[in-house]
């Protein structure tokens, strides 16, 4: 059934691409279907037991399969995904009129996004998990520069791009010191792992989900890809992908939770994130640019609950998870509406909106007070058990934790109120454009989820707390509350509400002025610095000069033999087995020395001539004479055709510099230190005395010949020798075609 | 293992790589030839001592050399023959074409770097 969904999705996918341009704008629709139905099969699986399955192995042996594992966390992450993918698709049917142009490329990207992101919350394998998180990244780089003709989206779509794709590298390393460490690469079988290389790998892993869900200070990309249209912030940049972060957080948290690091890294950024996104949720007035900011704050909420990682935080997180899909899928969908009907979404230019979009802003007070945590609404559950999660910690954790959820909580109420009352408040009435119920209906329908989840509390609990127990690693896990009862919490929570209610009202519309965004500049900055960065190297390292190519292999090369030093013995070196291949070895390096100095392609022929026939006598003193008279046939040989090919070229060669020539010499002499050293290392470890004797026997006895080289060659590997004649051979019609080329051109030309 | 055709070899590499990073193809060819024969006296070394030659019935086995190392170093010979001649023959077509022998820098590699030092034309320099 996994596959049959992912091949459904895949498969719509690929009609819209082709038919999409035909099909315009009922494409979106057309696109609902396959969320629709992954859905349903979501929905009809809920508190289902055992987890669904399917794999298919696609290297045996090295872990590499496609692993999929759909347990009571993937059911509600499936939910999720597909349940909002199924309202972001009919909204923006609504939100692209009817003369809206890519319509079609739009329902096949966001569609390929929704199986990718689909993917990555069933997978099982952490490769699985790692190709749907790189791919949501790039559907999302391409859906954020849908509009591809604005330098400024371009702008927002390659940050996005380079901090989510970068943070997938950095996941990469993570996940193959992790996997490395605990000996598996299926999630569900990741048992706690300790040690050096599974705590970098666990910080690793951290700093990869801090960039997908956009924490501090990889957050610049988040409020930057606000250009993108609105039903993808809805259903990317807040309901969705911003959340791939978070779950891996939350799945790796059983087998990672016990690491110091993991848990210290985790805290830093969700408390850093929950507490300048709030702030920055405070004082921009971009209506969409203030819910992604709050966006920033809500994940870091989440990171830090996962990353604390009792069995109540994670309840808490879980139960958050939901309340802000909900909420925060709804708020931007109606900022959407907003947009398209009045224009602008600047809070300085909208008025009286309460009275013209009336069903608009119920949505929005519903979703709020959910977002703000107030009763009776699924938002508030899910704060009070995060009240209570951080009351249940000791020492410092307890502090950092307990500022972080109850400094967040005022903040977020605060913003929450501001944003009600600044877009939604009296003032001059916005012109507004005809209703569009493609665009109204989603976000009610989002809105009154968080209303159904509080009434119907029960039953969801029963579906949460078995994906908590699975993320807590087994735990037994409390039970989420309507009424938490007359509690610590309970005292803390109306005090949020009322400190922060009178904030956000009394900052409502006050003038000022947005922030800068200097993150985002420093960002942009840094990404340009490594484009730079990688132009230059790419000058200094592609310069097109074949000398300087082989001087840089040449150069490294050698650095091989650096081990061997140690391996050296001097043991088995004599000096010489007779006086004269002193001699021979004097010859054959002088000629080749000779060879550098000489000036003439003729002499340098006749030189390689020399040093060809000093090899030859080595040979004959070593007591090889097959070797000695090939050799000599093949320099004599050599000489002929090197004299043919440049012999009538006699001008000098061409001058170099000292200091190029001076590397050069450098690089070679080095090289031909590497091998003696190699060579002196190898000498060391002599294998024993060759079988003359057998061999000698089995030659005259089974080969029929007394010359035992020869026997070997022509009887023991025969076949090699047949494939040595094959290679002459080409080499010989290769030569014959070239000297054949060369010389028509030269008849031609004459 | 011997000291004077250990030195041999290590000069002969030396020679030749110093030869194989200069710009004239006829000078890359030498210094191609040079790396050759310092494989083939590396691994005729390598086999052991030197000896009477390996023919059965001519001398006493104990006093042989090692025949294997012998025939693999003379299809090493031969291979490395095979690409030196084809080696001259490219040489010969390069000189036909151009009048020299000498090895141009890759000039797509050349329009790459231009581009890349000039930023401000690159889109429009890779979209023609």
């Amino acid at each position: 059934m996994i596959f049959g969904l992912l091949v459904l999705h895949v498969a719509v996918c690929v009609v819209l691409a082709c038919a999409g341009r035909r099909l315009g704008r009922s494409s979106l629709l057309v696109g609902a279907v396959p969320p629709a139905c992954s859905a349903l099969w979501g929905a009809a699986r809920l508190g289902a037991s055992p987890p669904a399955t399917a794999d298919v192995t696609w290297v045996n042996g090295l872990d590499l399969a496609m692993t999929f594992r759909v347990d009571a966390f993937a059911e509600i992450m499936t939910l999720i995904v597909s349940g909002i993918g199924v309202l972001v698709f009919v909204y923006a049917f609504g939100y692209f009129g009817p003369g809206a142009t890519h319509t079609g490329r739009f329902a096949t990207t966001l569609l390929a996004f929704s199986t990718s992101m689909l993917g990555l919350v069933w997978a099982d394998s952490v490769w699985t998990l790692f190709v749907f998180w790189e791919l949501t990244s790039v559907t999302s780089f391409l859906l954020v520069g849908h509009k591809s003709t604005d330098t400024e989206v371009l702008a927002a779509a390659r940050r996005a791009l380079m901090v989510t794709a970068g943070g997938g590298l950095v996941l990469l390393a993570g996940l193959l010191l992790v996997t490395g460490e605990a000996g598996t690469t299926l999630i569900s079988e990741l048992a706690p792992v300790d040690g050096t290389a599974a705590t970098i790998g666990a910080v690793l892993v951290m700093i990869a989900a801090a960039t997908k869900s956009a924490q501090v200070p990889f957050h610049p990309w988040l409020p930057g890809a606000m250009v993108a249209p609105t039903p993808v912030s809805a259903y990317l940049h807040a309901a969705t992908m911003v959340k791939a972060g978070v779950v891996l957080v939350a799945v790796a948290g059983p087998a990672l939770g016990g690491i110091g690091a993991w848990k210290g890294c985790g805290l830093a950024f969700g408390v850093a994130s929950i507490v300048w996104g709030a702030l920055g949720a405070l004082r921009h007035r971009d209506a969409k640019l203030i819910l992604a900011w709050g966006t920033v704050s809500q994940l870091g909420m989440l990171i830090t609950l996962f990353s604390v990682g009792t069995p109540v935080a994670v309840l808490a997180a879980v139960a958050l998870l939901v309340a802000h899909a909900l909420f925060k899928g709804a708020l931007f969908l109606i900022v959407g509406e907003i947009d398209v009907r009045a224009g602008t979404r600047h809070i300085d230019e909208l008025g009286g909106l309460a009275r013209s979009m009336p069903v608009a802003f119920a949505a929005a007070v519903l979703a709020g007070l959910s977002m703000a945590g107030a009763p009776p609404l699924f938002g508030f559950v899910a704060k009070e058990t995060a009240i209570q999660a951080a009351l249940g910690l000791d020492g410092a954790e307890a502090w950092v934790v307990g500022f972080g959820v109850i400094g967040g909580s005022v903040l977020t109420v605060a913003y929450t109120f501001r944003f009600l009352v600044a877009v939604f408040g009296p003032g001059p009435e916005t012109p507004l454009s005809p209703r569009r119920h493609a665009l109204s209906v989603p976000p009610l329908v989002l809105a009154v989820g968080g209303l159904a989840a509080f009434a119907v509390l029960g039953p969801l609990d029963a579906v949460l707390a078995p994906a908590a127990v699975r993320l807590s690693g087994g735990a037994p896990v409390d039970h989420l509350h309507r009424w938490p009862g007359l509690e610590p919490a309970l005292a803390i929570s109306a005090v949020v509400l009322v400190v922060g209610a009178i904030v956000g009202l009394a900052l409502g519309r006050t003038p000022g002025q947005a922030p800068a965004d200097h993150a985002g500049r420093w960002t942009d900055a840094s990404i340009d610095g490594m484009v730079a960065f990688g132009r230059a190297t790419v000058v200094r390292v592609q310069h097109g000069s074949l000398p300087v190519y082989l001087v840089t292999m040449a150069a490294v090369a050698p650095l091989a033999a650096t081990p061997l030093l140690a391996d050296i013995s001097l043991d088995h070196l004599v000096r010489w087995h007779t006086p004269l291949q002193g001699v021979l070895a004097a010859t054959v390096v002088g000629a080749a020395l000779a060879l550098c100095w000489v000036g003439t392609r003729l002499g340098a022929g006749l030189a390689l001539g020399a040093a060809g026939i000093t090899v030859a006598a080595v040979f004959v003193i070593h007591g090889a004479p097959d070797l000695a008279l090939t050799q000599l046939l093949v320099e004599a040989a050599i000489v002929v055709g090197f004299v043919l090919a440049f012999g009538h070229l006699s001008r000098s060669f061409p001058k170099t510099g000292l200091r190029w020539r001076t590397v050069r010499m450098t690089v070679a002499g080095l090289g031909g230190v590497a091998v003696v050293i190699g060579l002196a290392a190898a000498s060391g470890n002599p294998v024993g005395a060759p079988p003359l004797a057998e061999l000698a026997a089995a030659s005259v006895g089974e080969g029929g010949g007394s010359n035992i080289v020869n026997v070997i060659l022509t009887d023991i590997r025969g076949l090699d020798t047949l494939g040595e004649v094959l290679v002459l051979a080409t080499v010989a019609l290769g030569v014959q075609a070239l000297a054949r080329a060369a010389s028509s051109r030269e008849g031609s030309a004459s | 293992m011997n000291a004077a055709l250990l030195l041999a070899i290590g000069g002969l590499t030396a020679v030749g790589l110093y030869l194989l990073t200069s710009r004239s193809l006829s000078r890359i060819v030498i210094g191609y030839s040079l790396l050759g024969h310092a494989t083939v006296v590396a691994l005729i070394t390598a086999g052991g001592p030197a000896g009477w030659p390996p023919i059965a019935g001519g001398a006493a086995p104990e006093d042989m050399s090692n025949p294997l190392p012998q025939a693999l170093t003379l299809t090493a010979i031969v291979i490395s023959f095979g690409l030196t001649l084809f080696l001259l023959a490219l040489a010969r077509r390069q000189r036909t074409l151009s009048g020299d022998d000498l090895v141009e820098d890759d000039l797509e590699d050349r329009r790459i770097a231009a581009v890349e030092s000039g930023p401000t034309e690159t889109e429009d320099s890779v979209a023609t």
